[in-house]
């Protein structure tokens, strides 16, 4: 099989991904932890799409996975294509919106201390030519660098903590933990069953993390 | 999208390949040969795209300094195309054609004719107009061996990964959860898993 089909037959687990993480937010109010992290918040708002096909979900508001159409979704088989994301970590704040297919992140505002934030981007208009002067270094200025640095220094992070909870994850999608707990919980989380122990979710599903109870 | 400023969107990609042993020297000369070469009225082809300084679409001077930031190779992706409006091209087409045939003395255009015509009244109107310029950033983490380029659409993406691979000599992977699964590593039990992994359906139908 070629690399591009391996890639289009495994689409779905990203989906699973945000489904997870919708689940376990939810569950935990919010407040999420990797063993590389710790604690941090993490919760969907702003934006969700829910998908299957064609059939087609999306949903706005400040909280849009509290819906009673997102569950309805599930239920009709979809599954979570796009959400927007909080992330709380560090004192640090800041949103962004991963997509499940390509885990790529959109819209991620970083809560940078260099550089003009908020400044609109200039228009792609063609400038008046004009001589450099010799005396003018052709380098961009070390504040460029500067703001460069950190801002990726920041995207980096976020995509660290995605890169964690995804291998946690897999860790339970890829083991006995998702037969016996992960999916039979998601089926009851979805139908809105009280019967989501989060307690003893976390328990059994910390074990199966290796991770020590907190 | 710049990722000096506002909010970042950007796709990652991975390098399929390792880095020469001279990669610096000869990446600079590789960019400079593939540095975007303006649109001009009678170029035959429609669009162009080549490497600009980062989040600098107009400078097209690229050196060692401008593209790396330490660890990082750090280019602008340009793209220029002609948009005529439909309209105002098919309204001096008609002109242009009502022209030839009253020259010639005929009633119809040959199907030739009709193209040449079209080639002919597209570069007028190209002197007229400028190109559309379209930027995007290009950060080449050459550590960790990463692209992320900022845009999230599908057109300039294929485009940037066949100049890349053209300027580098190095393919681009897309990241998706298959890459990353991969790249983030699986034990062997996993591999077994994920070989066989069937997706899981919430379905209230099927759960009956």
């Amino acid at each position: 099989m070629q690399l591009v089909d391996r890639i289009e037959k495994r689409r779905f687990v990203g989906r699973e991904l945000l489904l997870w993480l919708w689940f376990e937010s939810e569950l935990f109010e919010g407040t999420l932890s990797t063993r590389e992290h710790g604690e941090f918040g993490l919760w969907i708002e702003r934006q969700l799409t829910i998908s299957s096909g064609k059939e087609v979900t999306r949903i706005k508001g400040g909280y849009p996975a509290g819906s009673r159409e997102a569950k309805e979704a599930l239920l009709l088989g979809k599954l979570p294509e796009v959400f927007g994301m909080h992330l709380s970590w560090r004192e640090r704040e800041c949103n962004f919106v991963l997509k499940a297919e390509t885990l790529s992140l959109a819209g991620l505002s970083l809560p940078t201390v260099l550089g003009a934030e908020d400044a609109p981007a200039p228009l792609l208009d063609r400038p008046t030519p004009r001589k450099r002067k010799k005396a003018e270094s052709p380098d961009p200025s070390d504040a460029e660098h500067e703001v460069f640095y950190e801002r990726m220094m920041l995207a980096r992070e976020v995509e660290g903590l995605v890169e964690a909870l995804f291998r946690d994850f897999l860790t339970l999608r890829l083991g006995p933990a998702w037969d016996t707990l992960v999916a039979p919980a998601l089926k009851a989380w979805s139908r809105g069953d009280d019967g989501v122990d989060a307690d003893a979710y976390r328990k059994v599903r910390d074990a199966a993390l290796g991770k020590k109870r907190r | 999208m710049s990722v000096l400023k506002g909010s970042l969107t950007y796709v990652r990609f991975f390098v399929d390949g390792d880095l020469p042993d001279d990669f610096r020297e000869r990446f600079v000369k590789a960019i400079r040969l593939r540095a975007m070469k303006p649109l001009e009225p009678d170029d035959e082809v429609p669009e162009r795209w080549g490497w600009s300084r980062l989040a600098e679409p107009f400078e097209l001077e690229l050196d060692y300094e401008s593209v790396f930031f330490n660890e990082y190779l750090n280019v602008g992706v340009r793209a220029d195309r002609w948009q005529i409006p439909g309209a105002m091209l098919r309204a001096k087409l008609r002109e242009a054609e009502e022209v030839y045939l009253t020259k010639k003395g005929r009633e119809r255009l040959t199907r030739k004719e009709k193209a040449e015509m079209k080639e002919l009244v597209s570069r007028k109107l190209r002197r007229q107009l400028t190109p559309v310029t379209r930027s995007f950033d290009l950060s080449w983490s050459l550590q960790e061996g990463i692209v992320r380029f900022f845009s999230a659409a599908n057109a300039p993406a294929v485009a940037m990964q066949d100049l890349f691979t053209r300027t580098f000599g190095l393919k681009l992977v897309p990241e998706a959860p298959y890459t990353l699964a991969a790249r983030l590593g699986l034990s062997k039990a996993q591999e077994e898993a994920w070989a066989t992994l069937e997706p899981t359906s919430l379905s209230a139908e099927e759960n009956a």
